[in-house]
C-alpha cells in the first residue's frame, strides 16, 4: 500500500475506534504506531510508544496543564462560584434581565479561574439556574445564559484548551492565554448586549430582582476579592514575565490552597476531592497529548499535512476561504466530539496549512478556539447543553437549545469582527 | 478492591500536590529570598510523570477519558455493554504494549546512569516508580474489564453514573 493510502486508512480506522468510545488518546496511540510500524517496521515504531510517553509526561512545560487544573479545582471547592454569583447579582441583579447579566460576568470571573467550559457550563447550572428560576426566568433563556456564559471557560485564561493548543503549535502559552483577555472580555460584553436587547425587544420577557443596599453590596466584594485578586497576581506575573506558564499554574495553585485555607473554606475532604478532580482531568488531557504526540509520527511519514496544504491552496479560493473551510470543518466536528479532542486531532494537521497562508499563529489559536467552543453550544449535540441537562432535570433539550440561539447569533457576528480585526486578539500580546 | 482502587487514585493526587508544593515554594524562595531548592526542576517534572502514569491508572478504571459518546449514547443497554468492553479491550491492548515499551526507558536510564542536574541522584527510581503507575493501568484496566463482563453492576463509569443521575 501507498503511503497515502496508508493515511486514508488509518483515519478510517481512527475515526471508527473513536466512535466504538475506544478514547481519543489510545486511537489515536494505535492507529498512529500501527501506521508507523506498516512504512517503517515494528522495532522503531515500539520505541517510539516508550520515548514518547515517557518524554510527554516528564516536561516540565507540561506541567502547566495540572497545575492550573488543580489552581481551579481548589478555587471551585472553595465556594468561589456562588460568591461571584452573588456578588455580580447585589450590583446588576435589579435590572430587567439581571440575573442573566450577572450569570454572565460570574461566568467569565469563573473561567479566569477555572479554565475550563465544561466545569462552567456545570457549575452554574446548579449555582444560577435555581436563583433564576424563583424570580420567574424562563427555562430556555436560564439555560440559555449558562450554556453562553460556559464557553468563556476556554477563552479566558488559564484556558486548559488554549494551552493544549501552545504545547502542540509549540506557541508561547502565555502570549496564548494574554490573547485570550480582550476577546474574552469582549465575548462577555456582547452577551450581556444580546441580553439587554432582548429585554428592549420583549420588555415583559424578563423579570427584576430587588435592588440589593450598598451594605449587601459591600459585603459581596468582600467574599470575591481574595480569587481576583490571585488572578491578577498569577495573570499579571505571567504578563510581567516574572513566572513561565508552569510556574504561575503551580504559584495559583499554591495561592489558591493557601486562600482557602486561610478563609476556611478548603477542610480535609475539600482539599482530597480538589486534588482527585486535577489529577483525573490532567491524566485525561495527557493520555490525548501522548496519543496526539504518536499520531504525529504517522501524519509525519505519511505527509498528511503536507498533502492537506497542497490541496486546500490549490483551490483558489483565498486564504480567507480556505479559513473559512477550515472553520466549517470545526463546526461539523462539534457535533461528534469534545473541544479538546478536536483541537488534538486536527491542530497538527490543519497548522501547516494556517502557516503557509501567512495567519499569525497566536491569531490562529483564538480563532480556532472560539469556533470549536460554538460546537460546544450549537445544534444538534453541543456538549455544554448536555453538562446543562445532566444538571437540570426539568428543562427540555430543544428548550435549552431555543434559549442559545440568540448567542449562537452573537458568536458568529464576534468570530467575524475577529477576523477582521486580528488586533482585538494581537494587542495584548504584543505588548509582553 | 475499591479500597484498592480508591488507594491508587490517592497515590496520584498527592503526587500533583507535590508537584504544585514543589513548583510553589521553589518560585517563592527564588523572588522573594533568592534561595533555590536543588534539583527543583528535575524533581517538578519527575514528580509530574509519576502522577500522570498513577493518575492514567484511576482514570482508566473510573471510564473518564476523553471519548466520542455520539454512537454510545443512542445504543440500548446491551449495545451499550459490547461497545464498552470492545473500547476497554482496546484500551487494555494499547496500554499493556505502553508498558512493555516503557520498562525499555526505565532500564535505559538505570543503564545509563542518568543523574539529577545539582544533587546527581539516579533518577532510574522515579522512572521506576511511574512504571508501576502503569503496571497498575494494566491491572485496573484488567479488572474494569472483567467486570464490565461479569459483573457490570460493580463498574462506576463516569458517564454511566452521570447518565443514571440524570433520569
Amino acid at each position: 500500500m501507498s503511503p497515502d493510502t496508508v493515511a486514508v486508512l488509518g483515519f478510517v480506522v481512527l475515526f471508527g475506534l473513536m466512535l466504538l468510545r475506544v478514547p481519543v488518546g489510545m486511537a489515536m496511540g494505535l492507529v498512529g504506531v500501527s501506521g508507523y510500524a506498516y512504512l517503517s517496521g515494528g522495532g522503531p515504531a515500539l520505541k517510539l510508544i516508550g520515548l514518547t510517553s515517557m518524554r510527554t509526561v516528564t516536561d516540565y512545560q507540561f506541567g502547566v496543564i495540572p497545575m492550573f487544573l488543580l489552581m481551579g479545582a481548589f478555587v471551585s471547592t472553595s465556594g468561589v462560584s456562588r460568591e461571584l454569583f452573588r456578588a455580580a447579582n447585589t450590583f446588576i441583579g435589579h435590572r430587567r434581565g439581571g440575573l442573566g447579566l450577572a450569570t454572565i460576568v460570574s461566568c467569565g470571573g469563573f473561567a479566569a479561574i477555572s479554565g475550563s467550559s465544561v466545569a462552567t457550563a456545570a457549575t452554574f447550572s446548579s449555582v444560577a439556574y435555581p436563583e433564576m428560576r424563583r424570580y420567574g426566568y424562563p427555562k430556555s433563556f436560564a439555560t440559555g445564559v449558562i450554556a453562553a456564559g460556559g464557553t468563556l471557560g476556554a477563552m479566558l485564561p488559564p484556558s486548559t484548551v488554549l494551552a493544549v493548543y501552545g504545547l502542540i503549535t509549540q506557541q508561547d502559552i502565555g502570549k496564548l492565554f494574554m490573547a485570550g483577555i480582550v476577546p474574552g472580555i469582549f465575548a462577555m460584553l456582547m452577551y450581556m448586549l444580546t441580553i439587554t436587547v432582548i429585554t428592549r425587544v420583549r420588555p415583559d420577557f424578563l423579570p427584576t430582582a430587588p435592588k440589593s443596599s450598598w451594605t449587601e453590596r459591600k459585603a459581596g466584594l468582600r467574599d470575591v476579592w481574595a480569587p481576583l485578586l490571585l488572578f491578577v497576581f498569577v495573570i499579571g506575573g505571567l504578563y510581567g514575565g516574572v513566572f513561565t506558564p508552569t510556574e504561575a499554574g503551580g504559584v495559583g495553585a499554591g495561592g489558591a490552597f493557601v486562600l482557602g485555607v486561610l478563609r476556611g473554606r478548603l477542610g480535609k475532604a475539600e482539599i482530597r476531592a480538589s486534588l482527585l478532580q486535577a489529577t483525573r482531568t490532567a491524566a485525561a488531557v495527557f493520555t490525548v497529548l501522548i496519543g496526539a504526540l504518536l499520531f504525529g509520527y504517522f501524519l509525519t511519514i505519511t505527509q498528511v499535512p503536507q498533502t492537506v496544504t497542497e490541496f486546500l491552496t490549490s483551490l483558489g479560493i483565498g486564504r480567507y476561504g480556505v479559513l473559512a473551510l477550515i472553520m466549517v470543518m470545526y463546526l461539523v466536528l462539534g457535533c461528534l466530539m469534545d473541544a479538546m479532542a478536536m483541537i488534538i486531532l486536527t491542530v497538527p494537521i490543519i497548522f501547516p496549512v494556517v502557516i503557509q497562508l501567512g495567519f499569525d499563529p497566536i491569531w490562529f489559536g483564538v480563532i480556532i478556539v472560539m469556533t470549536v467552543e460554538l460546537g460546544l453550544i450549537h445544534p444538534p449535540v453541543g456538549m455544554n447543553v448536555f453538562v446543562i441537562k445532566s444538571v437540570v432535570q426539568d428543562v427540555t433539550f430543544s428548550a435549552i437549545f431555543k434559549g442559545v440561539l440568540p448567542f449562537i447569533a452573537t458568536d458568529m457576528l464576534r468570530l467575524i469582527i475577529l477576523i477582521a480585526f486580528p488586533v482585538i486578539a494581537l494587542w495584548l500580546p504584543s505588548h509582553m | 478492591m475499591d479500597r484498592i482502587i480508591d488507594t491508587i487514585e490517592a497515590i496520584a493526587a498527592l503526587f500533583v500536590g507535590l508537584v504544585a508544593a514543589d513548583i510553589f515554594i521553589s518560585v517563592m524562595l527564588r523572588r522573594f529570598f533568592s534561595l533555590q531548592i536543588p534539583d527543583s526542576y528535575d524533581f517538578g517534572r519527575m514528580l509530574l510523570g509519576i502522577l500522570i502514569f498513577w493518575g492514567i491508572a484511576a482514570t482508566s478504571y473510573r471510564g473518564s477519558h476523553i471519548t466520542v459518546d455520539l454512537v454510545w449514547a443512542q445504543a440500548n443497554s446491551r449495545w451499550k455493554r459490547v461497545i464498552d468492553v470492545f473500547a476497554t479491550l482496546v484500551l487494555l491492548f494499547v496500554v499493556t504494549v505502553q508498558t512493555y515499551t516503557l520498562f525499555d526507558k526505565v532500564q535505559s536510564t538505570y543503564n545509563d546512569n542518568v543523574l539529577t542536574f545539582d544533587l546527581r541522584l539516579p533518577t532510574w527510581p522515579f522512572f521506576a516508580v511511574a512504571w508501576i503507575g502503569d503496571v497498575s493501568a494494566v491491572v485496573l484496566i484488567a479488572i474494569r474489564t472483567w467486570r464490565l463482563i461479569f459483573h457490570p453492576e460493580d463498574i462506576h463509569d463516569a458517564r454511566i453514573d452521570q447518565e443514571a443521575g440524570s433520569r
